[in-house]
């Protein structure tokens, strides 16, 4: 079969049946959409775990004036001598600590001015309530115990916090997110199996004519199978096309735009997906579709299409 | 070129056979009415020799294959040779004759310029010369099926099966059209039409193969065929 004849039947098949290509179109979008939100979630994961392990994983928060209630804080504020102590105390721990460095009151409270500048619950919060802290971080982050318990409890120190707890909790967040876009696209995906499989009885419906002379004629199977092929091929690329346009401006403005706004001086603090981690996941995206089209062809050419 | 060896077709388990038994033997180049009612089995002896259908029990042949034992692969090479006309036409709405006689060159993958020569030589054997360009609505019954023996032959089969060609037409057009068919016959392809047309079979006087509830009542060279026979006149 020449190449304009395969084009000719193609564009006749697809001017039948317009409707049915638009939804196809449309159905691989939207599961391309949240298979790749889901890919973007994980590579969010992978990219924060990455930046943020490397950064501070222990804090010892000293005691404010208000916070009495822990024992080791009963004389009120941390001192200057408890502070020097505790100091002392980093400095011999050198083997474990990578490196440590010291946010005063003032900075925490400027920090935490800058993140919660939306929030009604920050006039409400005097600056003494935010504790100063020791920042440190540790050169095998698995030693956290030692470290932790070496300064539980010390004159002057209200709480010890490993902060990939936290982090961790926010991990924890992205990959259910994660898993449930990824569930979404299992469904939608279902959704397309059906819907090309249906369409693909109408076609060969609509053209049972020029199929059964095909066949008359001693059209080879992959003859008369091509046109119908490349037809859902076409429109599968053309949903991944689409839902790669949709993930590019959710991560140009949505996470690059609007996110990287919103946290303002600090986006340098946290690593966020760019564009660059869209076109890693592209060739997945390009590839299932095309896997997708190709396997559901398959199977109900074999099933509506008599050879 | 055809072989019919003890062939039995049921087309379902309990049903009663549609053919029961059939021994037929077609050589190169003849010409054969396959005669007999409505219901007698004609159709479905075609439709075993382009393997539209297999036959329960026996052997066909058809150019030296033995088509139980043809793999499915290979079954669009046997329906190369064998050109397939219909008392209804199949012509493609939409296309010319023109069109409609090369979709067949364009599916089989012939070269363009091959497409080009053929097409109008076909439809100059079927004495439709200058009328490629009409969409079959415009044609006549008798024409739109010359468009359609010129379809099954512009890839040259050296079989050409006709299954009731003249049951849709006047009986002038009807001798028409058995007149190309005869006209093909004298180049060298096997014709086989099934028909149930005495005045045809009689005008023609060519070898005749009479079916009755499946099973061959007659084989006669240039025969004659009575409806009366079947109480059909």
């Amino acid at each position: 079969m020449r190449l304009g004849f395969l084009l000719g039947e193609v564009g006749n098949g697809l001017r039948r049946n317009t409707s049915m290509f638009v939804a196809v179109v449309l159905v691989t979008m939207v599961s391309l959409f949240f298979l790749g939100s889901g890919l973007l979630a994980q590579r969010q994961v992978d990219t924060l775990k990455g930046f943020w392990y490397d950064k501070v994983q222990v804090s010892i928060f000293l005691c404010t004036p208000d916070s009495t209630d822990v024992a080791a804080c009963a004389g009120g504020g941390v001192t200057d001598a408890q502070r020097d102590q505790l100091r002392g105390d980093l400095d011999r721990l050198e083997g474990l600590v990578e490196e440590y460095w010291y946010e005063s009151n003032e900075d925490a409270y400027e920090r935490f001015r800058v993140q919660f500048r939306n929030s009604p619950v920050l006039d409400s919060i005097p600056q003494e309530a935010i504790p100063e802290s020791f920042r440190v971080q540790l050169s095998d982050p698995t030693k956290y115990e030692v470290v932790a318990s070496a300064f539980e409890g010390a004159p002057g120190v209200e709480s010890v916090e490993d902060q990939r707890e936290v982090v961790d909790k926010l991990f924890t967040f992205l990959n259910a997110v994660s898993l449930a876009a990824v569930g979404l696209a299992a469904a939608m995906v279902v959704c397309a199996v059906l819907l090309i499989s249906t369409t693909i009885r109408l076609t060969a419906w609509s053209r049972r004519r020029e199929t059964n002379i095909m066949r008359l004629v001693g059209a080879s199977a992959f003859t008369i199978h091509v046109p119908f092929l490349v037809e859902t091929v076409l429109a599968t690329l053309l949903g991944a096309a689409l839902s790669i346009g949709l993930l590019w401006a959710m991560v140009q403005y949505g996470i690059s735009g609007f996110l990287t706004d919103l946290l303002a001086g600090q986006a340098g603090m946290i690593g966020l997906i760019g564009p660059r981690d869209l076109w890693v996941i592209t060739p997945i995206l390009v590839g299932g579709a095309v896997l997708l089209a190709v396997i559901t062809s398959w199977l109900a050419l074999r099933r509506h299409v008599r050879v | 070129m055809i072989t019919f060896e003890n062939v039995t077709m049921r087309y379902a388990r309990g049903d009663a056979p549609a053919l029961q038994g059939i021994d037929v033997e077609i050589g190169r180049g003849d010409f054969v009415f396959v005669v007999g009612a409505s219901g007698s089995g004609k159709s479905t002896m075609m439709r075993l020799i382009i393997l539209e259908k297999e036959a329960t029990q026996g052997r066909v042949l058809v150019a030296g294959q033995d088509l139980s034992r043809l793999p499915t692969r290979k079954v669009p090479g046997l329906r190369r040779q064998v050109g397939t006309v219909f008392q209804d036409f199949r012509l493609l709405a939409g296309k010319t004759v023109n069109q409609n006689v090369a979709y067949v060159l364009q599916v089989l993958g012939a070269r363009r310029h091959l497409i080009k020569q053929l097409v109008p030589e076909t439809l100059e054997l079927v004495g439709l010369e200058g009328k490629g360009k009409r969409l079959p609505h415009e044609l006549s019954g008798g024409e739109q099926q010359r468009v359609a023996i010129a379809r099954a032959m512009v890839n040259k089969p050296p079989i050409l099966l006709a299954d009731e060609p003249t049951g849709n037409l006047d009986p002038q057009t009807s001798e028409e059209i058995v007149a190309i068919l005869d006209r093909i016959n004298r180049t060298g392809t096997t014709v086989v039409m099934a028909t149930h047309d005495t005045t045809i079979v009689n005008t023609f006087r060519k070898r005749v193969v009479q079916l009755r509830d499946g099973v061959i009542v007659r084989d006669q060279a240039d025969g004659e065929y009575e409806a009366v026979e079947e109480g059909l006149a």
